[in-house]
């Protein structure tokens, strides 16, 4: 295998990083810039190409694929992205404030057990916990597809907004006197978050990114050598 | 705006080019402080597009090897304008102030 296909096949390797969107409109054009740029001689990528190729390929996966000019939709992707840090908050409260929590239980039940006082744990504050946790995944989730102008992502976040304000309205009618005064406070928050992220996200224009759907479509010329 | 982004668009604004010739432009500009790799080349030129600042121009075949030449929008053009005017604006200011303060600092 001669220098030039051996680095060819290096690169193309590294371009199998990239979304399948981009690879089929620029992995050609790309690759031509990288043999361009390479030396002579050269037989495969260098390190610091490589992590250039990643770390861009890597960056058109995770960003919002939403123009500048759609702030809506940007409004929106950064609540749901300060969502997901208040909900991180809302699992670390959790653990946090468990003393706080189990005082206030036996004050209301001071016949508690030890194992009562377990049950609770388990059945009640470690799937809260493990609820926060998830969620955090579902506020990433959704921003992610948002960027992404999936329009079916309204509906799931609205119907994960239900859940969770329903979930809150029902601890604070049937369990406010036993919460910790950080729980109830970072879960009103975080309700609001997810009230305005709803809010926006209903007033967004969802369209397919520009790239493919406004493309010009450029005039191919063959070059006299080529 | 990102330096990057600010010397592409300036690259382009001279009319069409492809991304190598656009890596050599930028790397001149700037005589040779900034010098762009194809991945964040493409990560720029894919915003930009987006953003509707930059479209594409054209498509050559050189050598069995594909160049897509890039040029600047009307958007693009106003947009890389009102950053100069913005650059240009604070150096003035800061070359003043550095005027008033007895001379260029050393």
């Amino acid at each position: 295998m001669t220098d030039t296909a051996a680095l060819e096949r290096g690169y193309r390797r590294w371009l199998r990083c990239y979304p399948k969107k981009f690879r089929r409109e620029h992995e050609a054009e790309v690759l031509t810039v990288l043999m361009a740029g390479a030396r002579a001689g050269q037989r495969r990528p260098e390190p610091m190409e490589c992590l250039d190729l990643m770390s861009s390929a890597l960056s058109m996966h995770l960003r919002p694929r939403v123009p500048r000019s759609n702030r809506s939709a940007l409004n929106a992707i950064k609540l749901m992205y300060i969502g997901a840090v208040l909900e991180l908050a809302v699992a670390i409260v959790i653990l946090a404030t468990v003393a706080d929590l189990k005082s206030n239980v036996l004050t209301s039940s001071p016949s508690l057990t030890e194992g009562e006082w377990h049950a609770i744990v388990v059945g009640q504050l470690a799937p809260l916990d493990v609820g926060a946790i998830l969620s955090v995944g579902v506020w990433l989730w959704m921003a992610w597809s948002i960027g992404r102008g999936h329009r079916w992502a309204r509906i799931v976040f609205a119907l994960f907004f239900a859940l969770n304000i329903s979930s809150l309205l029902n601890g604070l009618v049937h369990g406010s006197a036993v919460y910790a005064r950080p729980d109830l406070a970072i879960a009103i928050l975080l309700c609001l978050v997810e009230l305005a992220a709803v809010t926006v996200l209903f007033r967004v224009k969802i369209a397919p990114s520009r790239s493919g759907a406004n493309r010009n479509q450029p005039r191919v010329t063959r070059d006299a050598d080529g | 705006m990102q330096e990057a982004t600010f010397l592409i668009l300036t690259a382009l604004a001279a009319g069409s080019q492809h991304g190598y010739g656009i890596m050599s432009d930028v790397a001149q500009i700037s005589n040779g402080r900034v010098r762009l790799r194809a991945g964040t080349l493409y990560s720029a030129l894919d915003r930009l597009r987006l953003d509707g600042l930059i479209s594409i121009d054209r498509e050559e075949i050189v050598e069995n090897r594909l160049r897509r030449y890039y040029r600047l929008t009307p958007e693009g053009s106003k947009e890389l304008a009102t950053e100069a005017a913005r650059f240009q604006s604070n150096a003035a200011s800061a070359i003043a102030r550095l005027g008033v303060a007895g001379g260029m600092a050393r």
